[in-house]
């Protein structure tokens, strides 16, 4: 099973060799921290709580209604290459456990999003110390980075499984948009720990840092639709006989 | 002709109308959503209300659900490799013609429905007064050229790059900056930010009070030469596209 999942884990990672996916992970968070910062030093009498305030101007659009659709991209980007031209017939009849190869992609799609909140994290820090924002970097964000990782995932598990099912690139990426759109209104109901698309936001405190989460019910929930989702994959794998082409 | 034809017979049963309207529905839900808070304030602003929301929501929405709709129009030839015989078929400045067709056809649609929907949603919730239809037709003549502005943009990067995760990156960031550009100024030369400066409605927010007043705009030279640069933006991405699709390596 270790072997067959480090194969599978190798072969993805040689599928995306020399592919600009990073780029999109790259600029959108640019942009967002750009403008946020900008918006935070003109209006400096209403955000007084330092880096909060700074926080809450980077993460506030960022997470509701793009990072979904950013990772919804990365996700069809790693099914597309399975369903143009015959992939799926070398990828069905890999001497590899299906459950292997779909932790291959789950893996992939983990390692960007922890890598993506990584720059999200160190372009708030640069931002804040460009600010000169005196006060000491607060020790919360790392709580907030480490839900933050584990909602990106919970989106990943759903977005590879609508991609997975879905043939066309565009529509998976329009679903996760209308998903981060909807997170916004359930999230205003506070129902947002149990709707998969809000869990991100809500671990990374978008628009309201002070916020209290309950940890426990946000692990809990987002294990259970990452165990869910994906064995709804792997199932899908096993039981659909999918058309090369 | 024939080209267009066939192009619709390519995406039958592809569902593209499905994906745009679940999309439509969302942004509905949305205008819904803003349309019963702004009754209960004040009815007589609601005509007003919706023609100034439409445009804020489609200056998010619409760079992403132009990208999808451009990129379900093209990725099957990319993944069918249909160019090749294509061309032998028919000259490749038809083919590019008859995609943009298609798309103006969907974008026209859209734009109505949108409209529809408002005057739909307003008559429903007893708004006082009647809409000013002269301004409702041009919002509605507005709006259709931002989204076949970005339309075009996408389906060029669409057709120009076979990994379709270029142009849909390209639609999110456009999103993206559609919504900071809001933040900035009610106007913005960029394809992206056409939709603020194609607005008819403004809004004044009284801090003291914390009453929303909307009113019809007065577009300043600088406004309207940014109105104006939305149809430049057509032209300059037909034919740049028309010119790359047409000498393009197949």
């Amino acid at each position: 099973m270790n072997t067959s999942y480090q194969k599978a884990l190798k072969a993805e990672r040689l599928k995306l060799k020399r592919s600009p996916v990073w780029l999109a992970f790259f600029a959108l968070p640019v942009i967002s921290a750009f403008f946020g910062t900008m918006n935070y030093r003109m209006n400096l009498a209403v955000l007084q709580s330092e880096w909060y305030s700074l926080w809450s101007q980077h993460s506030l659009f960022l997470c509701y209604f793009f990072m979904p659709a950013l990772l919804g991209t990365y996700c069809s980007y790693l099914w597309r290459l399975e369903h143009t031209h015959h992939n799926w017939n070398s990828f069905l009849t890999a001497p590899i456990p299906l459950l292997s190869l779909y932790l291959g992609k789950l893996t992939q799609a983990i390692w960007m999003a922890v890598l993506g909140n990584l720059w999200i994290f160190l372009l708030f820090y640069v931002c804040g110390k460009f600010v000169d924002i005196q006060s000491p970097f607060p020790s919360a964000a790392a709580e907030w980075f480490l839900c933050g990782v584990i909602g990106a995932v919970v989106i990943c598990s759903v977005q590879l499984l609508l991609s997975l099912i879905i043939r066309s690139f565009a529509v998976p990426i329009g679903i996760a948009l209308l998903g981060g759109i909807l997170g916004l209104m359930i999230t205003n109901k506070d129902h947002g720990l149990d709707y998969p698309y809000s869990i991100y936001c809500l671990g990374m405190r978008a628009n309201n840092p002070d916020m209290t989460v309950d940890v426990l019910t946000l692990v809990i929930n987002s294990l259970g639709y990452i165990i869910i989702f994906a064995a709804l994959s792997v199932l899908y794998l096993h039981r659909k006989e999918i058309s090369a082409g | 002709m024939i080209t267009l034809k066939t192009e619709f017979q390519k995406i039958k049963r592809r569902k593209i109308g499905l994906t745009i309207f679940a999309l439509l529905g969302m942004q509905f839900a949305w205008i819904l959503w803003t349309a019963k808070s702004a009754n209960e304030k004040d009815p007589t602003q609601g005509w007003l209300n919706l023609l100034h929301t439409l445009p804020l929501l489609n200056v998010i929405m619409m760079p992403t659900i132009m990208a999808v709709l451009a990129s379900r129009l093209s990725d099957l030839e990319h993944k069918g490799n249909t160019y090749k015989l294509l061309r032998t078929l028919r000259r490749p400045g038809i083919l590019f013609n008859a995609k943009v067709l298609c798309g103006l056809l969907y974008t026209g649609i859209i734009s109505v429905i949108q409209v529809s929907f408002l005057l739909a949603l307003g008559y429903s919730q007893h708004y006082a007064g009647a809409p000013d239809m002269y301004y409702y037709m041009l919002t509605f003549i507005l709006e259709f050229a931002c989204c076949f502005s970005l339309y075009l943009l996408q389906l060029n990067l669409s057709l120009l790059f076979f990994n379709q995760m270029i142009p849909l990156v390209v639609g999110l960031c456009g999103s993206l900056l559609g919504l900071v550009l809001m933040y900035i100024k009610m106007y913005s030369f960029l394809p992206w930010g056409g939709f603020l400066s194609c607005a008819l409605v403004g809004m004044d927010w009284n801090v003291e009070t914390r009453v929303v007043t909307y009113f019809y705009r007065e577009h300043s030279t600088v406004e309207l030469c940014a109105v104006g640069m939305v149809f430049i933006w057509i032209v300059i991405f037909y034919v740049t596209g028309r010119i790359a699709f047409t000498r393009k390596e197949v």
